[in-house]
C-alpha cells in the first residue's frame, strides 16, 4: 500500500507541475498589468531617452510553431542574448481568427509601451476580407526585417515551361487551369497569384482557385489534380531539387543569389511587371509614444547587424529586407491600396 | 544502399546511447502527456522545439517522434478508465474500453490496448522500412475526389454506431456536420455561423467536442446520479490475462487494422483519428456479433488501438519522403526539423539518411520500450479507479480545462467545452448517441471541402467522381455497405418467412 501511495503522490506532483507550467505565462501578464501605471509615469518623465522599464510582452497572434511564433521567439532570443534590450521578453501565444484575436488583444492595450508583435501580409489580407476590424493602420509599424517571395510552380510533366505559357493558356480558356493555394480566396496565396496574372493581362475574375488544407497543396500538385500551386520560394526548393516540379516564376525584383534559388526565373525577366514581397516585421500598439517606437526601431536595427541574427537568417532561410518605421508604414499603405483595388476588381470586395 | 544495409545503418544511428536515451525520454513523456485527457502531442512537441536547438537532427526527430507515438500509445489509458479520450485518436477506444472497465475488466482492456498498440506501431515501422518511398506515390494518387469517397464511406457507418434508434443517430450526425461547418469557409472565405465573432473563425476544435461530449458528460452523469463509484464492481480492475479465444478473436482485426491504419496514416490529412474510427466501424460491420460492440467487446478496443498507432507511423511517410506534413503534429515536427537545419522533403533520404533511417529504427526500439513500460504499470494506472469520486471528478475537470486552454489559450474555448459537456449530458439523457456526432464532425468537414474542391476542378461536373478508379471503387464500396445489409436482411427474412409458412 505504501508504494501505491508513493505512486499517487508522484502522479499528483506531475499533475501540479503541468498546471503550474500552463499557468506560468498568465501570472506574468497579470503582474505586468499591475505594474503598468507606475511604468507609464516613468516613461513620460524621461521622455527623450525612453527605455523599457519592465519585461516586454511579445505577442504571437498564432499558435506555437508557425511563422509568427518563430519570428517572435527568434527576435526575442537575439534581442535578449545580445543584450540589446535589458528587459526579459516573454513570448505569449494568442492564436485564433487568422490573427484577429491577437490583434484585438493588442488593441485593447493600445498605450502599452511594453508590447510587440510580429506581422506579415495577413495583417492586410485579413481586414481586407472583413475578418478583422483592425489593420496595419491601427498599429505602429516599427521595422520590416525579412522578405520572402511568392513562387508559382507546376509539376515536372506540366505542359507549361514559362509563366507566359501559363498566361497564354489562361487567356485562351481560364477554366482549363486550376490553381491551388493553402488558404482561402482573398488570402495571400490567392491574391499573390491574381496580382501576377492580372499584371500579365489575364481576366483575373475568371481564375479558378482551389483552397487546400493542412498544406495539401503540394500533394495536389504532385498528384496531378491541379495545374499550378501558388506558394512561397522556400516551399519550392526541395521539390525542385528532387526534379518533381518546375518553377514558372517568382515575384522578386531580381533573381535571388543562393545556388538553387538563383535558377528560379523572376516574373519581371519574363516581361510581367509584378513584384510581391512576403515581408515580415515587428509592430507595436497603435498609441505607442514616438520615443518608445524610436527605441524599438533602433534596437531592431542593431539586432539585424549582429552575427547571431545573421545565423538565424541562415537557419530559417530568411532573406534580409530591412525597412525602418517610416518607410515600412508608407510601403504598407501602398501595398494595401494595390490589393484592395484588385479585390474590388475581381469582386471579392465592394 | 540495399534496404537491409539501410535498416542496419538506421539501427546504428538509433542505438547510440544518446539516441536510446532520447527515445526513452520521448516515449515516457509521450505516455504521460497522452494519458492526461486533453494534453496532446502538439503542445508537447512545440514546447520541445527550443530544447532541440543544437541537437543533432536525427536525435531531435527521434525525441519528437517518440513523444508523438508515445502519446497515442498512452492516450488509451484515460479513454478506458475515465471515458475521457487522452488524445483525439483514442476517442474510438472509449466506445468499448470504458464499458469493459465498468464491468471490472479495466486491466484486461488496458492490456489489450497496449498489445494492439504495439502490434500497430510495429507493423507501421516495418512498413516504413520496406516501402516508404513507394508509398509516397500512393499518397499522391489521393486527391479531392478520393478523399470525398473515403469520407463518404466512413459516414455510411453512422447507422451502425447507434445502439437503439437509428433516427437519433442520424440526427446526432447531422448536428455534427453542421457544427463542422462553423468558421471561415476555406473555398470562398465566407463566414459561416460565426455571428461575426473572430473566436469562431477557425471553427470549433475537435478536442473541445471530444472532451465535452465524452469526459464532461460522464462527469456530469456521475455528479447527478450520485453513484459512489465509477464502476459497478467497485474497485476491481480484474486480471490482465487475455484468454486464448480472445486472442483468436482479435488476431484478425488487429492484423487487418494495423495494415489499414498504416495506409490511412500515409494519406496526408486523414491521420490517426480517422484511421481509428474507420477501424472501429469496419470491424463492427464485418463482425458476426455487431450488437456486442459498444458494450465491452474486446475487438472494439483492439481495432482502433492498432489502427491509430499504425497511422501515427504511417504519417511519417509523407513527412519524410515528400516533406508534406499530413497532420498538425507532423507540421510542428517539420518546423522543428527546419530549426535544426534539415529541410524535410524528397531529398531527405539522399541528404540526411541518418535522419530518415535513424528515426524509423528508433520507432522500433520505442515501441518495444512502450510495451515494457506500459504493461507492468497497468495495475498502477488502474489505481486511478481507487481515487475517491469527488477527487477524481475534480481531477478530470481540471485536466480537461487545462488541455483545452493549453491548445488555444482562449477562455472562450473553455466556455465551449462546458457547453458541449451540457449538450453531451442532454444527449445521454434523451439517448442520442454521441459517437455519430463526433464521427460526422471529423469526416463531414473534410468531405464537404473535398467535394467542393473536386467540383471546382471539374468545372462543376459530377463525372469527376466516377472517372477516377480509386474514387469510383471507394464509392461502390460505400454504396454497397449502405444497401447490402438491407438486402441480406430482406433475403434472410424472406427465407424465415418461407420456412414458417
Amino acid at each position: 500500500m505504501n508504494m501505491n501511495k508513493n505512486f499517487l503522490t508522484f502522479v499528483l506532483i506531475l499533475a501540479l507541475t503541468a498546471i503550474l507550467a500552463a499557468c506560468g505565462d498568465d501570472n506574468e501578464n497579470e503582474n505586468e498589468n499591475e505594474n503598468e501605471n507606475s511604468s507609464e509615469a516613468n516613461s513620460s518623465v524621461e521622455a527623450d531617452a525612453w527605455k523599457p522599464s519592465k519585461p516586454i510582452e511579445f505577442i504571437a497572434p498564432a499558435g506555437a510553431g508557425g511563422g509568427w511564433d518563430t519570428t517572435a521567439r527568434t527576435v526575442a532570443k537575439v534581442l535578449e542574448e545580445e543584450s540589446i534590450v535589458d528587459q526579459r521578453m516573454a513570448v505569449v501565444n494568442k492564436p485564433g481568427g487568422g490573427g484577429a484575436i491577437g490583434w484585438s488583444y493588442i488593441n485593447e492595450k493600445s498605450t502599452d509601451e511594453h508590447l510587440l508583435f510580429p506581422t506579415s501580409p495577413p495583417i492586410m489580407f485579413v481586414p481586407l476580407n472583413d475578418q478583422s476590424d483592425l489593420g496595419h493602420k491601427d498599429f505602429t509599424p516599427l521595422a520590416a526585417l525579412t522578405g520572402d517571395y511568392a513562387a508559382f510552380i507546376v509539376s515536372a510533366d506540366s505542359p507549361f515551361d514559362t509563366m507566359n505559357d501559363l498566361v497564354d493558356a489562361m487567356k485562351e480558356d481560364p477554366s482549363s487551369v486550376t490553381v491551388v493555394g493553402d488558404s482561402a480566396p482573398g488570402s495571400m496565396d490567392h491574391m499573390q497569384f491574381i496580382k501576377a496574372v492580372h499584371a500579365a493581362g489575364v481576366d483575373a475574375k475568371e481564375v479558378k482557385f482551389v483552397s487546400s488544407q493542412d498544406g495539401a497543396g503540394m500533394t495536389m500538385l504532385l498528384g496531378g489534380q491541379v495545374d499550378v500551386y501558388s506558394t512561397g520560394v522556400g516551399e519550392a526548393v526541395e521539390q525542385y531539387r528532387a526534379g518533381n516540379i518546375k518553377v514558372l516564376g517568382i515575384t522578386s525584383e531580381e533573381r535571388l543569389t543562393e545556388d538553387v534559388v538563383s535558377e528560379f526565373p523572376t516574373l519581371k525577366e519574363q516581361g510581367i511587371d509584378d513584384v510581391f514581397i512576403v515581408w515580415r516585421g515587428i509592430m507595436g500598439p497603435g498609441d505607442m509614444s514616438e520615443e518608445s517606437a524610436a527605441f524599438y526601431e533602433n534596437a531592431l536595427k542593431e539586432m539585424t547587424e549582429t552575427d547571431a541574427w545573421k545565423e538565424e537568417l541562415e537557419r530559417y532561410g530568411w532573406e534580409p529586407n530591412w525597412m525602418g518605421s517610416e518607410e515600412f508604414s508608407a510601403f504598407l499603405d501602398e501595398q494595401y491600396d494595390t490589393i484592395e483595388e484588385l479585390m474590388i476588381e475581381i469582386g471579392l470586395r465592394n | 544502399m540495399s534496404t537491409l544495409e539501410s535498416v542496419l545503418y538506421g539501427f546504428e544511428v538509433a542505438l547510440t546511447w544518446q539516441n536510446v536515451m532520447f527515445v526513452f525520454i520521448g516515449v515516457l513523456a509521450g505516455t504521460i502527456i497522452g494519458m492526461l485527457p486533453g494534453l496532446g502531442p502538439i503542445s508537447a512537441i512545440a514546447v520541445m522545439i527550443p530544447l532541440s536547438y543544437g541537437m543533432p537532427p536525427s536525435s531531435a526527430l527521434i525525441l519528437m517522434a517518440g513523444v508523438y507515438y508515445g502519446a497515442i500509445f498512452g492516450g488509451s489509458t484515460s479513454s478506458v478508465l475515465l471515458n475521457a479520450p487522452g488524445v483525439a485518436s483514442t476517442v474510438a477506444t472509449t466506445f468499448d474500453g470504458y464499458p469493459l472497465a465498468q464491468q471490472g475488466k479495466a486491466g484486461k482492456a488496458l492490456a489489450i490496448a497496449a498489445l494492439s498498440s504495439f502490434v500497430g506501431g510495429t507493423v507501421a515501422t516495418i512498413g516504413l522500412m520496406l516501402i516508404a518511398p513507394q508509398l509516397s506515390k500512393v499518397a499522391l494518387t489521393f486527391g479531392p475526389t478520393e478523399y470525398f469517397a473515403l469520407m463518404l464511406l466512413g459516414l455510411t457507418a453512422i447507422a451502425s454506431l447507434s445502439d437503439g434508434s437509428s433516427v437519433k443517430a442520424f440526427i446526432s450526425a447531422t448536428v455534427g456536420v453542421m457544427v463542422a461547418t462553423i468558421g471561415v469557409d476555406a473555398q470562398t472565405g465566407t463566414q459561416r455561423f460565426t455571428f461575426g465573432s473572430p473566436k469562431l473563425f477557425d471553427g470549433i476544435d475537435f478536442l473541445v467536442i471530444a472532451l465535452g461530449l465524452f469526459a464532461l458528460a460522464e462527469v456530469t452523469q456521475l455528479i447527478i446520479s450520485r453513484k459512489e463509484s465509477l464502476f459497478k464492481s467497485g474497485s476491481n480492475i480484474g486480471s490482465l490475462k487475455i484468454t486464448k479465444p480472445e486472442v483468436k478473436k482479435m488476431a484478425g482485426p488487429v492484423g487487418r487494422q494495423s495494415v489499414l491504419g498504416f495506409l490511412i496514416g500515409v494519406l496526408p490529412g486523414a491521420g490517426a483519428t480517422i484511421a481509428s474510427f474507420l477501424a472501429y466501424i469496419t470491424e463492427k460491420r464485418i463482425s458476426k456479433d455487431p450488437d456486442s460492440f459498444g458494450k465491452g467487446n474486446v475487438v472494439g478496443v483492439a481495432a482502433p488501438e492498432s489502427a491509430n498507432n499504425a497511422a501515427a507511423g504511417g504519417s511519417f511517410v509523407p513527412l519524410l519522403t515528400l516533406g508534406i506534413p499530413g497532420s498538425g503534429t507532423t507540421a510542428i515536427m517539420l518546423g522543428a526539423l527546419l530549426v535544426v537545419g534539415v529541410q524535410p522533403g524528397p531529398m531527405l533520404l539522399t541528404d540526411h539518411p541518418d535522419v530518415f533511417w535513424g528515426v524509423i529504427a528508433s520507432m522500433y526500439i520505442g515501441n518495444v520500450m512502450l510495451l515494457i513500460l506500459n504493461l507492468p504499470l497497468i495495475p498502477y494506472f488502474a489505481r486511478i479507479l481507487y481515487i475517491p469520486k469527488g477527487m477524481l471528478i475534480s481531477l478530470i475537470l481540471i485536466f480537461c480545462l487545462i488541455g483545452v486552454y493549453g491548445v488555444s489559450f482562449s477562455q472562450f474555448d473553455l466556455y465551449l467545452l462546458i457547453i458541449f459537456g451540457v449538450i453531451g449530458y442532454l444527449m445521454r439523457l434523451f439517448s442520442f448517441p454521441p459517437a455519430p456526432f463526433i464521427l460526422a464532425f471529423i469526416l463531414g468537414g473534410m468531405m464537404e471541402q473535398s467535394f467542393r474542391q473536386a467540383l471546382t476542378i471539374s468545372n462543376g461536373s459530377l463525372r469527376i467522381f466516377f472517372d477516377r478508379p480509386v474514387s469510383l471503387a471507394l464509392l461502390i464500396i460505400a454504396f454497397a455497405s449502405l444497401f447490402v445489409p438491407f438486402l441480406i436482411q430482406r433475403i434472410t427474412n424472406r427465407g424465415k418467412k418461407a420456412k414458417t409458412s
